[in-house]
Protein backbone atom coordinates (compact mmCIF):
# COMPACT_ATOMS: atom_id res chain seq x y z
CA UNK A 1 0.00 0.00 0.00
CA UNK A 2 1.32 3.46 -0.77
CA UNK A 3 1.19 6.39 1.77
CA UNK A 4 -1.71 7.93 -0.58
CA UNK A 5 -3.91 4.97 -1.59
CA UNK A 6 -6.35 3.00 -0.04
CA UNK A 7 -7.96 -0.05 -1.15
CA UNK A 8 -10.97 -1.68 -0.15
CA UNK A 9 -11.36 -5.39 -1.37
CA UNK A 10 -14.99 -6.53 -2.84
CA UNK A 11 -16.04 -9.73 -3.39
CA UNK A 12 -17.42 -10.86 -6.97
CA UNK A 13 -19.96 -13.13 -7.48
CA UNK A 14 -22.98 -13.69 -5.58
CA UNK A 15 -22.05 -11.50 -2.73
CA UNK A 16 -20.93 -8.35 -5.03
CA UNK A 17 -23.73 -9.15 -7.01
CA UNK A 18 -25.78 -7.99 -3.34
CA UNK A 19 -23.32 -5.47 -2.40
CA UNK A 20 -23.00 -3.22 -5.06
CA UNK A 21 -26.61 -1.90 -5.17
CA UNK A 22 -26.35 -1.34 -1.55
CA UNK A 23 -23.11 1.00 -2.29
CA UNK A 24 -25.05 2.89 -4.75
CA UNK A 25 -25.57 6.51 -3.72
CA UNK A 26 -22.83 5.97 -0.64
CA UNK A 27 -19.38 7.51 -0.24
CA UNK A 28 -18.17 4.49 -1.56
CA UNK A 29 -20.45 3.99 -4.05
CA UNK A 30 -18.31 2.63 -7.36
CA UNK A 31 -18.53 4.05 -10.49
CA UNK A 32 -20.81 3.25 -12.58
CA UNK A 33 -18.42 3.01 -16.37
CA UNK A 34 -15.30 0.98 -14.61
CA UNK A 35 -18.13 -1.70 -13.06
CA UNK A 36 -19.27 -2.46 -17.26
CA UNK A 37 -15.19 -1.99 -18.10
CA UNK A 38 -13.43 -5.74 -17.65
CA UNK A 39 -11.20 -3.30 -14.80
CA UNK A 40 -10.69 -4.61 -11.54
CA UNK A 41 -9.47 -1.82 -9.61
CA UNK A 42 -12.78 0.88 -9.08
CA UNK A 43 -12.96 4.01 -7.87
CA UNK A 44 -15.35 4.73 -5.67
CA UNK A 45 -17.18 8.51 -5.22
CA UNK A 46 -14.79 9.02 -2.58
CA UNK A 47 -11.25 10.52 -3.90
CA UNK A 48 -8.31 8.27 -2.75
CA UNK A 49 -10.66 5.37 -2.48
CA UNK A 50 -10.38 2.84 -5.09
CA UNK A 51 -11.85 -0.86 -5.05
CA UNK A 52 -10.68 -3.89 -5.77
CA UNK A 53 -13.25 -6.71 -7.31
CA UNK A 54 -11.81 -9.73 -6.49
CA UNK A 55 -12.57 -13.66 -6.20
CA UNK A 56 -13.84 -14.45 -2.84
CA UNK A 57 -11.08 -16.93 -2.20
CA UNK A 58 -8.40 -14.54 -3.33
CA UNK A 59 -10.04 -11.75 -0.94
CA UNK A 60 -8.61 -12.44 2.48
CA UNK A 61 -5.39 -12.81 0.73
CA UNK A 62 -5.36 -9.42 -0.58
CA UNK A 63 -6.40 -7.63 2.88
CA UNK A 64 -4.17 -9.78 5.14
CA UNK A 65 -0.91 -9.03 3.19
CA UNK A 66 -2.29 -4.83 3.94
CA UNK A 67 -2.63 -4.73 -0.01
CA UNK A 68 -6.08 -3.59 0.24
CA UNK A 69 -6.93 -2.01 3.78
CA UNK A 70 -10.57 -3.21 4.43
CA UNK A 71 -12.42 -5.82 2.92
CA UNK A 72 -16.19 -7.71 2.85
CA UNK A 73 -16.24 -11.07 2.11
CA UNK A 74 -18.42 -13.85 3.65
CA UNK A 75 -17.79 -15.69 6.79
CA UNK A 76 -17.37 -19.45 5.00
CA UNK A 77 -14.16 -18.15 2.90
CA UNK A 78 -13.10 -16.57 6.51
CA UNK A 79 -13.09 -19.69 7.87
CA UNK A 80 -11.97 -22.02 5.04
CA UNK A 81 -8.61 -19.95 4.71
CA UNK A 82 -7.90 -18.88 8.63
CA UNK A 83 -5.74 -15.75 7.79
CA UNK A 84 -5.02 -13.34 10.00
CA UNK A 85 -6.76 -10.12 9.42
CA UNK A 86 -9.41 -8.66 11.80
CA UNK A 87 -13.23 -8.84 11.26
CA UNK A 88 -14.91 -5.66 12.56
CA UNK A 89 -18.56 -6.62 11.81
CA UNK A 90 -21.23 -8.90 10.58
CA UNK A 91 -22.52 -6.82 8.13
CA UNK A 92 -25.80 -9.27 7.91
CA UNK A 93 -26.34 -9.69 3.75
CA UNK A 94 -25.47 -12.61 1.66
CA UNK A 95 -27.07 -14.50 4.49
CA UNK A 96 -26.99 -18.66 3.77
CA UNK A 97 -26.21 -22.00 5.14
CA UNK A 98 -23.77 -24.52 5.09
CA UNK A 99 -25.29 -27.77 4.52
CA UNK A 100 -24.86 -31.35 3.74
CA UNK A 101 -27.09 -32.22 0.91
CA UNK A 102 -27.94 -35.70 -1.19
CA UNK A 103 -30.16 -37.23 -3.31
CA UNK A 104 -33.89 -36.58 -2.64
CA UNK A 105 -35.17 -39.44 -0.49
CA UNK A 106 -31.46 -40.20 1.12
CA UNK A 107 -31.87 -39.65 4.19
CA UNK A 108 -28.90 -38.40 7.06
CA UNK A 109 -29.20 -41.79 8.53
CA UNK A 110 -28.50 -43.44 5.53
CA UNK A 111 -25.30 -41.22 4.48
CA UNK A 112 -24.19 -42.55 8.30
CA UNK A 113 -24.65 -45.91 7.63
CA UNK A 114 -22.50 -45.86 4.48
CA UNK A 115 -19.05 -48.21 4.99
CA UNK A 116 -17.21 -45.11 2.91
CA UNK A 117 -19.25 -41.91 2.81
CA UNK A 118 -17.70 -39.49 0.03
CA UNK A 119 -18.16 -36.27 0.08
CA UNK A 120 -17.72 -33.62 -2.79
CA UNK A 121 -17.16 -30.17 -1.10
CA UNK A 122 -15.53 -26.61 -1.53
CA UNK A 123 -15.09 -26.37 1.90
CA UNK A 124 -13.34 -29.43 3.32
CA UNK A 125 -11.97 -27.75 6.60
CA UNK A 126 -15.80 -27.29 7.66
CA UNK A 127 -16.80 -30.39 6.65
CA UNK A 128 -14.20 -31.96 8.51
CA UNK A 129 -14.88 -30.02 11.24
CA UNK A 130 -18.62 -31.44 11.31
CA UNK A 131 -17.19 -34.64 10.86
CA UNK A 132 -15.32 -34.55 13.64
CA UNK A 133 -18.36 -33.32 15.69
CA UNK A 134 -20.73 -35.64 14.39
CA UNK A 135 -18.14 -38.84 15.12
CA UNK A 136 -18.00 -39.69 11.30
CA UNK A 137 -15.63 -40.37 8.54
CA UNK A 138 -15.57 -40.14 5.00
CA UNK A 139 -13.49 -39.06 2.09
CA UNK A 140 -13.58 -36.28 0.95
CA UNK A 141 -13.73 -34.71 -2.63
CA UNK A 142 -12.21 -31.14 -3.22
CA UNK A 143 -14.24 -28.80 -6.23
CA UNK A 144 -14.16 -25.63 -6.54
CA UNK A 145 -17.37 -25.18 -8.55
CA UNK A 146 -20.89 -27.24 -9.34
CA UNK A 147 -20.87 -29.47 -6.43
CA UNK A 148 -24.40 -30.12 -7.24
CA UNK A 149 -23.36 -32.04 -10.06
CA UNK A 150 -21.52 -34.50 -7.90
CA UNK A 151 -24.04 -36.69 -6.49
CA UNK A 152 -25.69 -36.82 -10.10
CA UNK A 153 -22.73 -38.09 -11.69
CA UNK A 154 -21.32 -40.67 -8.94
CA UNK A 155 -18.55 -38.44 -7.67
CA UNK A 156 -19.68 -38.25 -3.99
CA UNK A 157 -22.46 -39.42 -2.01
CA UNK A 158 -23.62 -36.00 -1.40
CA UNK A 159 -21.85 -32.32 -0.92
CA UNK A 160 -21.03 -30.15 1.61
CA UNK A 161 -22.22 -26.62 0.03
CA UNK A 162 -23.41 -23.44 0.44
CA UNK A 163 -27.50 -22.89 0.05
CA UNK A 164 -29.55 -19.11 0.37
CA UNK A 165 -32.81 -20.21 -1.61
CA UNK A 166 -32.57 -24.01 -2.48
CA UNK A 167 -33.65 -23.25 -5.86
CA UNK A 168 -30.34 -24.73 -7.20
CA UNK A 169 -30.51 -27.98 -5.42
CA UNK A 170 -34.04 -28.34 -6.47
CA UNK A 171 -33.12 -27.74 -10.03
CA UNK A 172 -30.81 -31.06 -9.38
CA UNK A 173 -32.80 -33.22 -7.32
CA UNK A 174 -30.93 -32.48 -4.30
CA UNK A 175 -32.25 -31.85 -0.55
CA UNK A 176 -30.47 -29.89 2.45
CA UNK A 177 -30.10 -33.20 4.90
CA UNK A 178 -28.49 -31.22 7.57
CA UNK A 179 -27.07 -27.38 8.26
CA UNK A 180 -23.60 -27.24 9.43
CA UNK A 181 -23.48 -23.69 9.99
CA UNK A 182 -24.20 -20.14 9.02
CA UNK A 183 -22.67 -17.55 6.80
CA UNK A 184 -22.81 -13.97 6.34
CA UNK A 185 -20.99 -10.91 4.69
CA UNK A 186 -17.76 -9.80 7.18
CA UNK A 187 -16.13 -6.53 7.04
CA UNK A 188 -12.59 -7.36 7.36
CA UNK A 189 -9.52 -5.46 8.25
CA UNK A 190 -5.46 -5.77 7.41
CA UNK A 191 -3.96 -6.12 11.09
CA UNK A 192 -1.17 -3.76 10.40
CA UNK A 193 -3.63 -0.92 8.63
CA UNK A 194 -6.09 -0.84 11.21
CA UNK A 195 -3.79 -0.98 14.27
CA UNK A 196 -1.17 0.81 12.63
CA UNK A 197 -3.05 3.82 11.33
CA UNK A 198 -7.10 3.75 12.47
CA UNK A 199 -7.43 7.87 11.61
CA UNK A 200 -7.54 6.68 8.22
CA UNK A 201 -8.76 3.20 8.46
CA UNK A 202 -11.44 3.24 11.15
CA UNK A 203 -13.71 6.28 9.60
CA UNK A 204 -13.77 4.43 6.17
CA UNK A 205 -14.82 1.08 8.21
CA UNK A 206 -17.54 3.14 10.24
CA UNK A 207 -18.49 4.63 6.64
CA UNK A 208 -18.84 1.18 5.48
CA UNK A 209 -20.69 -0.42 8.23
CA UNK A 210 -23.68 2.61 8.04
CA UNK A 211 -23.80 2.29 4.10
CA UNK A 212 -24.57 -1.39 4.69
CA UNK A 213 -26.40 -0.40 8.16
CA UNK A 214 -29.96 -1.81 7.04
CA UNK A 215 -28.23 -4.85 7.40
CA UNK A 216 -25.47 -4.83 9.99
CA UNK A 217 -26.52 -6.33 13.34
CA UNK A 218 -26.76 -3.63 16.02
CA UNK A 219 -24.30 -4.94 18.64
CA UNK A 220 -22.14 -5.46 16.08
CA UNK A 221 -21.88 -2.19 14.83
CA UNK A 222 -21.31 -0.76 18.58
CA UNK A 223 -18.33 -2.45 19.10
CA UNK A 224 -16.81 -1.09 15.87
CA UNK B 1 1.71 -24.02 1.04
CA UNK B 2 4.72 -24.27 -0.81
CA UNK B 3 6.61 -20.56 -1.13
CA UNK B 4 9.66 -19.97 -3.48
CA UNK B 5 10.33 -16.54 -1.26
CA UNK B 6 13.71 -16.07 -0.02
CA UNK B 7 13.12 -17.00 3.32
CA UNK B 8 16.75 -17.20 4.15
CA UNK B 9 18.01 -13.07 3.11
CA UNK B 10 21.23 -12.23 1.73
CA UNK B 11 21.97 -8.66 2.87
CA UNK B 12 23.54 -6.29 0.19
CA UNK B 13 25.57 -3.63 1.31
CA UNK B 14 22.87 -1.47 2.11
CA UNK B 15 20.88 -3.22 4.12
CA UNK B 16 23.58 -4.75 5.68
CA UNK B 17 25.23 -1.50 6.68
CA UNK B 18 21.93 -0.25 8.02
CA UNK B 19 21.65 -4.06 9.88
CA UNK B 20 25.27 -3.31 11.85
CA UNK B 21 24.14 0.32 12.22
CA UNK B 22 20.91 -0.26 14.26
CA UNK B 23 22.51 -2.99 16.32
CA UNK B 24 25.02 -1.23 17.06
CA UNK B 25 22.82 2.17 18.27
CA UNK B 26 19.90 -0.29 20.04
CA UNK B 27 22.56 -2.46 21.87
CA UNK B 28 24.43 0.93 22.90
CA UNK B 29 20.99 2.29 24.15
CA UNK B 30 20.10 -0.94 26.45
CA UNK B 31 24.36 -0.76 27.45
CA UNK B 32 23.05 2.76 28.62
CA UNK B 33 20.78 1.79 30.59
CA UNK B 34 22.45 -1.36 32.81
CA UNK B 35 21.67 -4.00 30.36
CA UNK B 36 24.28 -6.39 29.79
CA UNK B 37 24.52 -8.75 26.56
CA UNK B 38 24.03 -12.27 27.06
CA UNK B 39 24.80 -14.47 23.76
CA UNK B 40 23.35 -17.65 23.86
CA UNK B 41 24.49 -20.56 21.08
CA UNK B 42 23.36 -20.56 17.88
CA UNK B 43 22.76 -24.59 18.62
CA UNK B 44 19.84 -25.63 20.96
CA UNK B 45 20.45 -29.19 21.79
CA UNK B 46 17.33 -29.61 24.47
CA UNK B 47 14.16 -29.40 23.62
CA UNK B 48 13.69 -29.15 19.80
CA UNK B 49 10.38 -27.16 19.46
CA UNK B 50 7.85 -27.69 16.37
CA UNK B 51 8.29 -24.58 14.15
CA UNK B 52 12.14 -24.67 14.50
CA UNK B 53 14.95 -25.62 12.22
CA UNK B 54 15.78 -29.26 12.65
CA UNK B 55 18.63 -31.40 11.56
CA UNK B 56 20.39 -34.10 12.70
CA UNK B 57 24.17 -33.64 14.44
CA UNK B 58 25.61 -36.89 14.07
CA UNK B 59 22.64 -39.00 15.54
CA UNK B 60 21.93 -36.45 17.76
CA UNK B 61 18.70 -33.69 16.66
CA UNK B 62 19.46 -30.11 17.18
CA UNK B 63 17.55 -27.06 15.98
CA UNK B 64 18.82 -23.77 15.51
CA UNK B 65 18.23 -21.05 17.87
CA UNK B 66 14.23 -20.01 17.43
CA UNK B 67 13.30 -17.73 19.98
CA UNK B 68 15.90 -15.77 22.29
CA UNK B 69 13.76 -15.17 25.09
CA UNK B 70 13.55 -18.58 25.61
CA UNK B 71 17.01 -19.73 24.84
CA UNK B 72 18.25 -17.05 26.89
CA UNK B 73 15.88 -18.66 30.16
CA UNK B 74 17.19 -21.78 29.85
CA UNK B 75 20.60 -20.59 29.54
CA UNK B 76 20.18 -18.49 32.95
CA UNK B 77 18.56 -20.86 34.38
CA UNK B 78 21.34 -23.26 34.35
CA UNK B 79 24.08 -21.05 35.47
CA UNK B 80 23.02 -18.45 37.43
CA UNK B 81 21.17 -18.37 40.76
CA UNK B 82 20.60 -15.62 41.18
CA UNK B 83 18.94 -13.81 37.97
CA UNK B 84 20.95 -10.77 36.14
CA UNK B 85 18.31 -7.97 36.28
CA UNK B 86 19.22 -6.62 32.91
CA UNK B 87 20.02 -8.72 29.80
CA UNK B 88 20.46 -7.32 26.22
CA UNK B 89 21.06 -9.67 22.87
CA UNK B 90 21.35 -9.38 19.57
CA UNK B 91 21.47 -11.38 16.65
CA UNK B 92 19.77 -14.20 14.08
CA UNK B 93 16.60 -16.39 15.00
CA UNK B 94 15.55 -19.17 12.61
CA UNK B 95 11.39 -19.91 12.64
CA UNK B 96 9.33 -21.42 10.18
CA UNK B 97 6.86 -18.69 9.68
CA UNK B 98 3.31 -18.47 10.14
CA UNK B 99 2.94 -16.26 7.05
CA UNK B 100 4.15 -17.42 3.60
CA UNK B 101 5.77 -14.46 3.08
CA UNK B 102 7.66 -13.94 6.32
CA UNK B 103 11.52 -15.29 6.14
CA UNK B 104 12.84 -18.17 8.42
CA UNK B 105 16.14 -16.29 9.13
CA UNK B 106 15.19 -13.11 11.20
CA UNK B 107 17.63 -10.39 13.00
CA UNK B 108 16.87 -9.08 16.01
CA UNK B 109 17.86 -6.87 19.25
CA UNK B 110 16.07 -7.55 22.49
CA UNK B 111 16.09 -7.19 26.34
CA UNK B 112 14.90 -8.57 29.24
CA UNK B 113 14.58 -7.41 32.92
CA UNK B 114 14.54 -10.15 35.68
CA UNK B 115 13.68 -10.29 38.75
CA UNK B 116 13.76 -12.44 42.38
CA UNK B 117 9.80 -13.15 43.27
CA UNK B 118 8.26 -11.15 45.01
CA UNK B 119 9.53 -7.42 44.09
CA UNK B 120 7.24 -4.90 42.45
CA UNK B 121 7.14 -5.13 39.11
CA UNK B 122 5.36 -1.80 37.83
CA UNK B 123 8.95 0.08 37.76
CA UNK B 124 10.17 -2.53 36.02
CA UNK B 125 7.63 -2.42 33.15
CA UNK B 126 7.55 1.18 32.88
CA UNK B 127 11.17 0.94 32.64
CA UNK B 128 11.07 -1.50 29.61
CA UNK B 129 7.71 0.93 28.03
CA UNK B 130 10.33 3.79 28.26
CA UNK B 131 13.05 2.19 26.23
CA UNK B 132 11.02 1.53 23.90
CA UNK B 133 9.92 4.80 23.24
CA UNK B 134 13.34 5.71 22.80
CA UNK B 135 14.07 2.94 20.26
CA UNK B 136 11.70 5.00 16.67
CA UNK B 137 14.49 7.99 17.50
CA UNK B 138 17.34 5.36 17.54
CA UNK B 139 16.24 4.05 14.05
CA UNK B 140 15.18 7.14 12.97
CA UNK B 141 11.29 6.47 12.53
CA UNK B 142 9.77 9.80 11.78
CA UNK B 143 6.87 8.39 13.25
CA UNK B 144 5.69 5.28 15.87
CA UNK B 145 2.89 4.28 17.85
CA UNK B 146 3.03 2.46 21.34
CA UNK B 147 0.12 0.61 22.44
CA UNK B 148 0.01 -0.98 25.73
CA UNK B 149 -1.76 -3.92 26.69
CA UNK B 150 -2.34 -6.40 29.76
CA UNK B 151 -2.84 -9.98 28.89
CA UNK B 152 -4.40 -10.60 32.05
CA UNK B 153 -7.79 -8.67 31.13
CA UNK B 154 -8.86 -11.39 28.98
CA UNK B 155 -6.55 -13.75 30.92
CA UNK B 156 -8.04 -13.68 34.89
CA UNK B 157 -11.87 -13.41 33.29
CA UNK B 158 -11.39 -16.54 31.40
CA UNK B 159 -9.93 -18.36 34.49
CA UNK B 160 -12.50 -17.31 36.53
CA UNK B 161 -15.42 -18.67 34.23
CA UNK B 162 -13.29 -21.90 34.13
CA UNK B 163 -13.97 -22.54 30.15
CA UNK B 164 -12.81 -25.12 28.80
CA UNK B 165 -9.18 -24.58 26.54
CA UNK B 166 -11.10 -25.54 23.38
CA UNK B 167 -13.90 -22.52 24.11
CA UNK B 168 -11.28 -20.51 25.69
CA UNK B 169 -9.31 -20.62 22.50
CA UNK B 170 -12.17 -19.73 20.34
CA UNK B 171 -12.61 -16.73 22.34
CA UNK B 172 -9.32 -16.03 22.21
CA UNK B 173 -9.60 -16.35 18.67
CA UNK B 174 -12.01 -14.06 18.40
CA UNK B 175 -10.70 -11.59 20.37
CA UNK B 176 -7.24 -11.93 18.01
CA UNK B 177 -10.03 -10.85 14.82
CA UNK B 178 -11.82 -7.99 17.26
CA UNK B 179 -14.89 -9.63 16.23
CA UNK B 180 -17.47 -9.74 19.03
CA UNK B 181 -20.25 -11.41 16.78
CA UNK B 182 -17.40 -14.42 17.06
CA UNK B 183 -16.99 -14.04 21.00
CA UNK B 184 -20.56 -14.39 21.40
CA UNK B 185 -21.41 -17.27 18.44
CA UNK B 186 -18.02 -19.41 20.43
CA UNK B 187 -19.58 -19.22 23.61
CA UNK B 188 -23.30 -19.67 22.18
CA UNK B 189 -25.45 -21.27 25.30
CA UNK B 190 -22.74 -20.95 27.82
CA UNK B 191 -23.51 -19.77 31.24
CA UNK B 192 -21.11 -17.16 31.13
CA UNK B 193 -21.79 -15.98 27.38
CA UNK B 194 -23.69 -12.76 28.64
CA UNK B 195 -20.68 -11.84 30.47
CA UNK B 196 -17.61 -12.65 28.60
CA UNK B 197 -19.50 -11.55 25.49
CA UNK B 198 -20.24 -8.04 27.20
CA UNK B 199 -16.58 -7.78 28.46
CA UNK B 200 -15.09 -8.48 24.83
CA UNK B 201 -17.33 -5.72 23.73
CA UNK B 202 -15.78 -3.43 26.84
CA UNK B 203 -12.27 -4.54 25.51
CA UNK B 204 -12.98 -3.80 21.84
CA UNK B 205 -15.42 -0.25 22.36
CA UNK B 206 -12.57 2.05 21.92
CA UNK B 207 -8.93 1.62 19.81
CA UNK B 208 -7.31 4.69 21.61
CA UNK B 209 -8.71 8.64 23.31
CA UNK B 210 -9.52 9.32 26.75
CA UNK B 211 -12.24 6.86 27.33
CA UNK B 212 -10.47 3.89 26.47
CA UNK B 213 -9.87 2.75 30.17
CA UNK B 214 -13.17 3.98 30.98
CA UNK B 215 -14.52 1.00 28.37
CA UNK B 216 -12.92 -1.24 31.08
CA UNK B 217 -15.44 -0.01 34.24
CA UNK B 218 -18.33 -1.16 32.10
CA UNK B 219 -16.65 -4.56 31.90
CA UNK B 220 -18.92 -7.21 34.25
CA UNK B 221 -15.29 -7.66 35.36
CA UNK B 222 -14.45 -4.42 36.01
CA UNK B 223 -13.95 -5.85 39.92
CA UNK B 224 -12.00 -8.53 39.18
CA UNK B 225 -9.26 -6.28 36.98
CA UNK B 226 -9.54 -2.98 39.20
CA UNK B 227 -5.69 -3.96 39.81
CA UNK B 228 -4.52 -4.46 36.24
CA UNK B 229 -6.99 -1.10 35.45
CA UNK B 230 -5.36 1.07 38.18
CA UNK B 231 -1.61 -0.39 37.45
CA UNK B 232 -2.33 0.77 33.59
CA UNK B 233 -3.25 3.88 34.63
CA UNK B 234 -0.53 4.80 36.81
CA UNK B 235 1.69 3.55 33.69
CA UNK B 236 0.27 5.97 31.01
CA UNK B 237 0.49 8.66 34.20
CA UNK B 238 4.49 7.93 34.36
CA UNK B 239 4.81 7.85 30.86
CA UNK B 240 2.23 10.41 29.19
CA UNK B 241 4.69 13.58 30.47
CA UNK B 242 7.86 12.24 28.82
CA UNK B 243 6.25 11.42 25.60
CA UNK B 244 8.89 11.99 22.63
CA UNK B 245 7.76 13.77 19.77
CA UNK B 246 6.16 11.71 17.18
CA UNK B 247 5.28 9.09 19.06
CA UNK B 248 1.42 8.28 19.85
CA UNK B 249 0.70 6.13 23.00
CA UNK B 250 -2.45 4.37 22.73
CA UNK B 251 -4.23 1.66 24.93
CA UNK B 252 -5.26 -1.76 23.28
CA UNK B 253 -7.49 -3.24 25.99
CA UNK B 254 -7.92 -6.63 23.29
CA UNK B 255 -4.32 -7.00 22.49
CA UNK B 256 -4.27 -10.87 22.54
CA UNK B 257 -1.27 -11.60 20.59
CA UNK B 258 0.67 -14.17 22.81
CA UNK B 259 -2.11 -14.46 25.25
CA UNK B 260 -0.22 -18.04 26.11
CA UNK B 261 2.73 -16.42 27.25
CA UNK B 262 2.36 -13.39 28.37
CA UNK B 263 0.66 -12.79 31.90
CA UNK B 264 0.88 -8.91 32.55
CA UNK B 265 1.50 -5.50 30.76
CA UNK B 266 2.04 -5.95 26.98
CA UNK B 267 4.03 -3.85 24.70
CA UNK B 268 3.95 -3.38 20.94
CA UNK B 269 5.45 -0.63 18.59
CA UNK B 270 3.72 0.01 14.94
CA UNK B 271 5.13 2.35 12.74
CA UNK B 272 2.24 4.55 10.47
CA UNK B 273 1.34 2.24 7.30
CA UNK B 274 3.11 -0.79 8.84
CA UNK B 275 2.04 -3.96 8.10
CA UNK B 276 3.49 -5.49 11.03
CA UNK B 277 4.80 -4.46 14.48
CA UNK B 278 7.81 -3.69 14.62
CA UNK B 279 8.79 -4.22 18.42
CA UNK B 280 7.07 -6.03 20.79
CA UNK B 281 7.13 -7.98 24.46
CA UNK B 282 6.00 -7.98 27.49
CA UNK B 283 5.37 -9.37 31.27
CA UNK B 284 5.90 -13.29 31.58
CA UNK B 285 6.19 -14.44 34.89
CA UNK B 286 5.48 -17.95 34.22
CA UNK B 287 8.48 -18.78 32.21
CA UNK B 288 11.09 -19.02 34.35
CA UNK B 289 9.35 -20.81 37.63
CA UNK B 290 8.46 -23.34 34.75
CA UNK B 291 12.49 -23.85 34.91
CA UNK B 292 12.75 -24.31 38.59
CA UNK B 293 13.93 -20.70 38.74
CA UNK B 294 11.04 -18.71 41.52
CA UNK B 295 11.73 -15.43 39.39
CA UNK B 296 9.58 -12.70 37.45
CA UNK B 297 10.59 -11.29 33.61
CA UNK B 298 9.16 -9.11 31.38
CA UNK B 299 11.20 -7.91 28.20
CA UNK B 300 10.68 -6.96 24.55
CA UNK B 301 12.19 -7.89 20.92
CA UNK B 302 12.70 -5.54 17.96
CA UNK B 303 12.17 -7.20 14.87
CA UNK B 304 15.23 -5.80 12.81
CA UNK B 305 14.04 -7.98 9.43
CA UNK B 306 10.74 -6.71 9.51
CA UNK B 307 12.60 -2.84 10.27
CA UNK B 308 14.92 -3.47 7.06
CA UNK B 309 11.93 -4.47 5.07
CA UNK B 310 9.98 -1.27 5.65
CA UNK B 311 12.90 0.53 4.76
CA UNK B 312 12.93 -0.70 1.43
CA UNK B 313 9.16 -0.74 1.09
CA UNK B 314 8.47 2.59 2.67
CA UNK B 315 11.65 4.81 3.12
CA UNK B 316 9.54 7.52 3.86
CA UNK B 317 9.02 6.11 7.27
CA UNK B 318 12.79 7.12 8.23
CA UNK B 319 14.68 10.34 8.37
CA UNK B 320 17.52 10.62 5.59
CA UNK B 321 20.59 8.96 6.58
CA UNK B 322 23.39 11.01 7.39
Amino acid sequence: MTPASLLIAFPKGRLGDELVPKLAGTPLALDAAALKSRALRIPTATPGVAALLLKGADLPRYVAAGVASLGIVGSDTLDELDMDLLELADLGFGACRLSLCAREGLTLEALRAKPHLRLATKFPKATEAWLSREGLTAELVPLSSSAELAPLLGLADAIVDLVQTGGTLRAHGLVETAVLGHSSARLVAARGAYLSEPGRIRPLAEGLIQSLSSSVKPAVAKGV
Amino acid sequence: MPVRTPHFPDLLFGAAARLRRWEGALMGLLEAHGYRELHPSLVLREAVPDGSLRFFDGDELVALRWDFTVSLAALLARRFTEPPPRVAYAGAVFRRPVQPWEAVERFEVGCERIQAEGEATGEADVELARLLMAIPGVLGLKGAILHLGNAALVRRPLEAEGLPPNLAEAVVAALSRRAPHRVREALADHPAAARLAAHAEALLAELDGPHTMEALKASPYAGLLQEERERMERALQSLLPILPPNLELRVDLADVAGLGFYTGPTLRLWAPGAQQELAAGGRYDRLFPGLGRPWQAAGFCVRLSRLLDLADTRPDLFEPLP
